[in-house]
């Protein structure tokens, strides 16, 4: 049992986008016009204190999609990923009032303008289908997961910033590189008051 | 207004409105949301340098570049959307259930210890044209179809609770995509039907001072205690079916207005506003269904001889006598009394 996260370390995030590009090409199979599971989002872009920080579904443990979505159709696996049926998905667009994060996207193009299935990120765990059949593939992507791999988009992250994995794993590599940076206030909204 | 904060927003419209009693904890709760999102003009200025504040703007909703296409991919953390999700679940959920097992109930209740409204002179015989075919066919239009959004509305606000958990996942799948489905195409229906109904029956619909009265004494509906056998005045409509007619074109307008937002994706609205707009529809479902509820009761069991005016458009004379009679004075004297064949 883990609790599968993702953290971007924004002093290494350069925006390059290629956890985009890695997420979009992964899961290419899955995606309709339009969707992209995964941005980059980058704060006081060319002024002091810049900071890129890559973003998608935050497989949050108290999910607001799960709690408003009037299908029920969201479920967390024992990884703590969140993850959706597609078969149950009505279209309403809940989710993605609900999301802080804006990860639910939904096909642009469908008949009549209306919202096709939710799509979002999956961790690269595929979804509810037989693990590795033709239906997950044509509906979730990847499962990476299921073949004990990390999301494309932190495998391929060029700096690792972008960090997934079990989230005390992820914490501790993130606290190891604090302390070798030894530069205070680098953990956003943490300080560290031991040491010179 | 803030718009902001739909948690700030519901505590200053709902709190003072309901919950009186426990209007400290209201503005205790909303002091207390006001700390957590604002940031001080300082913090704001230091965001710049300091990683703290930084952090904190973001999470108060700040945007920034990126190259994703989309509503507010710019915004990393929008947490009004949460807020919303919060009152749906605890507060709009919940009182639906109420307004449609608690209404129902109530009306059961008082059905069984008060008994149906008699004519008190029994069934004339003798038919008064009270509904033109138009109107039968406006009323019949605007009520399958909001029969038809009630129910699958309800399947959309309470399926998961009191559907979902005894049936097969792809019986509920197939419920809910049809639930929906029905829910969206049937929704113009029942806008074009509700703009009519009222713009033809609104002229009948204006509040009198005998209305007051009607209240005084409910109508005259109570078959005990000092209203027993009481019938106050009333013309067209009586001063409760004026009260639904202005509750259905209130909310029938929020309704339909908040639908359309909902419905259609294309608008592209920002999260406050379809949240906003998701919590409006669920309250005036809420209101709406509850009045249809007594509504519906009224004209088929508590009423007696009621039904006859949406089944043909005639009335018993008798009936027009005792539950409309400065209506029935009104068409006697200029005439335009007009009896069935």
């Amino acid at each position: 049992m883990a609790v599968m996260k993702f953290l971007c370390d924004t002093k290494r995030c350069i925006e390059c986008n290629g956890c985009v590009t890695a997420c979009k090409n992964e899961n290419d199979s899955a995606l309709e016009w339009g969707i992209q599971r995964r941005r980059v989002v980058t704060i006081n872009d060319g002024e002091p204190g810049e900071a890129s920080i890559s973003v998608a579904c935050m497989h949050c443990t108290d999910a607001p999609c799960q709690a408003v979505c009037p299908a029920d159709c969201f479920y967390r696996t024992e990884d703590g990923i969140v993850l959706h049926n597609k078969d149950t998905c009505i279209g309403c667009g809940y989710c993605l009032y609900a999301c802080p994060f804006g990860a639910p996207q939904f096909p642009q193009k469908t008949a009549f303008g209306s919202r096709g299935k939710m799509d979002k990120c999956t961790f690269c765990a595929g979804g509810p289908e037989e693990t590795h059949s033709d239906a997950e593939r044509q509906k979730y992507g990847s499962n990476r997961i299921a073949e004990g791999k990390l999301p494309m988009c932190a495998e391929l992250c060029a700096t690792k910033a972008l960090l997934a994995g079990d989230a005390g794993i992820v914490s501790s590599i993130y606290r190891d590189r604090i302390a070798a940076r030894g530069n205070p206030g680098a953990i956003w909204g943490y300080t560290p008051q031991t040491g010179a | 207004m803030n718009f902001k904060s739909l948690g700030r927003l519901f505590s200053v419209l709902v709190f003072p409105l309901v919950l009186t009693s426990v209007l400290v904890t209201g503005l205790g709760m909303s002091a207390t949301v006001s700390a957590a999102d604002g940031q001080t003009s300082q913090q704001m200025a230091n965001a710049k340098t300091s990683d703290a504040d930084l952090w904190r703007a973001v999470k108060a909703g700040d945007s920034g570049f990126t190259t994703a296409q989309g509503v507010e991919a710019n915004v990393l953390i929008n947490v009004v959307g949460n807020q919303g999700t919060i009152i749906k679940n605890e507060y709009l959920t919940p009182a639906m259930a109420v307004a449609v097992l608690g209404v129902f109930a109530a009306f059961l209740v008082f059905y069984f210890v008060n008994g149906p409204s008699k004519l008190s002179n029994g069934f004339s015989g003798k038919m008064v044209l009270r509904w033109s075919k138009a109107d039968l066919i406006l009323h019949w239009m605007m009520a399958i179809s909001c029969l038809g959004l009630i129910l699958t509305g309800l399947i959309i606000m309470l399926g998961k609770h009191f559907l979902q958990p005894y049936v097969s996942d792809g019986i509920w799948a197939a419920v809910i995509l049809v639930g929906k489905t029905i829910h969206d195409w049937v929704g113009p229906i029942f806008m074009a039907a509700w703009v009519l109904c009222v713009v033809k029956w609104m002229p009948m619909q204006t509040f009198k001072m005998y209305d007051l009265k009607w209240f005084l004494v409910v109508g005259g509906y109570i078959n005990f205690g000092p209203f027993k056998g009481k019938h106050p005045d009333s013309g067209f409509a009586n001063a409760g079916e004026k009260m639904w007619f202005w509750t259905l074109t209130i909310f029938g307008l929020f309704i339909c207005v908040s639908g359309i937002m909902l419905v259609l994706p294309g608008l592209e609205l920002p999260r406050e506003a379809s949240m906003a707009a998701l919590l409006i529809h669920a309250s005036s479902a809420i209101i709406i269904i509850a009045f249809t509820i007594v509504h519906i009761w009224m004209a088929t069991v508590l009423s007696e001889g009621g039904i006859d005016c949406m089944k043909s458009g005639y009335c018993d004379e008798n009936w027009a006598v005792q539950h409309h009679n400065l209506w029935y004075d009104e068409i006697k004297e200029n005439g335009t009394l007009e009896y069935k064949d």
